[in-house]
């Protein structure tokens, strides 16, 4: 836990080192990419939990999940429907929702405190 | 019955093959384990390695997507349209009231070379303006009624350009003398900024910052308090409040009588 917390802050430090700031077009694109991004953590702890993590199931989905949400912001901005991006907005949401439910359940139940 | 002494024999050498087979059974048991426990741990490693790359990448999208918000809301792009318009529109009335003034002085101009007689006309008109640049310009002190806008700002997201601004704000509106904190704005007095700390010419600023502006207190209540205008844009920033308070009789201080080194007058 406290490695995933340090690697959390290191990235933090990075960002706030390397003084990156998007311009203002690509905002939607990043903010629903982080969505996806914590998303993708989020499963990648109830995984381990479960003891069904597999390293490379994650990392490529990770990846494919930021891609695939950039690309539905960049196609809903050239069909004209802009709020295209809620529908990722709303299925991470959902997602992690979900994860963070399931994460909770399985701590609870391994400490047993149920 | 006593056993025969074959059969003890036997009994014996079965006993320790017997044993042996446990033995080997519990080693080979123990490497198995500890092949599993280092499989495991092995396994642990690489999830806490990935874990941890998606974990620095989320870190560093996150802190990049927060800086572009933050920059986005004080920039033009991220204005609404309805702010847009009605920056265009001001923009535009500007623009034509500056055309007019163009169109003013071009016919002065074409007056004064015109004739001897217009030159004199200018010239008298010219030393009425002397008097009136003097307090314009600050080497004289100014009394009369105005309003005093106060602008807080406790988390300093202020710049010197906005406080520029509402200088020209005041002055667009009519302002006849200015000060800010007491200090006189004259024609050479610029704001800056060292560190944290706005000056005003070379006076340090400390918030709240209080602007005293003589002139049509109407007129210059209004041009901050314009819909859409600088009193709403500076209060869209976060913690900045500004009032603006009408008074019969205020009182601006004389300036420091400016000295120019380089500078001296043309005359063609």
């Amino acid at each position: 836990m406290t490695v995933l917390a340090l690697a959390l802050a290191l990235g933090v430090a990075v960002g706030l080192l390397t003084n990156i700031a998007i311009p203002v077009m690509y905002l939607t694109y990043l903010g629903v990419a982080v969505l996806a991004g914590i998303d993708a953590c989020l499963g990648g702890v109830k995984a381990s939990l479960e003891g069904t993590f597999d390293d490379r199931q994650f990392l490529f989905g990770f990846v494919s999940n930021v891609l695939m949400a950039a690309f539905i912001v960049f196609v809903g901005d050239r069909i004209g429907v802009r709020e295209l991006y809620l529908a990722a907005v709303v299925a991470f949401g959902v997602r992690m929702f979900g994860n963070l439910a399931t994460v909770r359940q399985l701590v609870f139940k391994r400490r047993g405190w149920e | 019955m006593r056993p025969e002494p074959k059969d003890t024999m036997h009994q014996l050498r079965d006993g320790s093959r017997r044993a042996m087979h446990v033995i080997r059974d519990e080693s080979l048991r123990a490497v198995k384990a500890s092949e599993e426990a280092a499989r495991r741990t092995f396994l642990q490693a690489r999830l806490r390695t990935s874990l941890a790359i998606g974990l620095v990448l989320v870190g560093f999208l996150l802190v990049a997507q927060w800086r572009g918000v933050r920059t986005s809301a004080s920039s033009l792009e991220g204005q609404s349209d309805q702010n847009l318009a009605i920056i265009i529109s001001e923009m535009t009335a500007e623009n034509s009231s500056m055309r007019d003034e163009i169109l003013r002085l071009e016919t002065r101009l074409l007056q004064a070379n015109r004739d001897e007689q217009g030159r004199t006309d200018v010239l008298n008109q010219a030393a009425r303006e002397i008097e009136s640049l003097k307090v314009l310009a600050g080497f004289e002190g100014a009394r009369g009624p105005g309003v005093v806008v106060t602008v807080r700002d406790p988390d300093g997201t202020l710049l010197a350009q906005d406080m520029v601004n509402v200088v020209m704000e005041l002055r667009a509106a009519g302002a006849e003398a200015l000060a800010v904190n007491g200090v006189r704005l004259e024609a050479t007095t610029g704001f800056s900024a060292r560190g944290d700390r706005l000056l005003a010419g070379s006076k340090e600023l400390a918030p709240p910052f209080e602007f005293v502006a003589i002139g049509d207190a109407g007129n210059l209540e209004q041009a901050i308090e314009l819909p859409g205008g600088l009193g709403a844009t500076l209060r869209a920033f976060p913690g900045v409040r500004v009032t603006v308070l009408k008074k019969d009789t205020l009182d601006v201080p004389p300036g420091a009588a400016a000295t120019y080194r380089y500078g001296k007058p043309a005359r063609s």
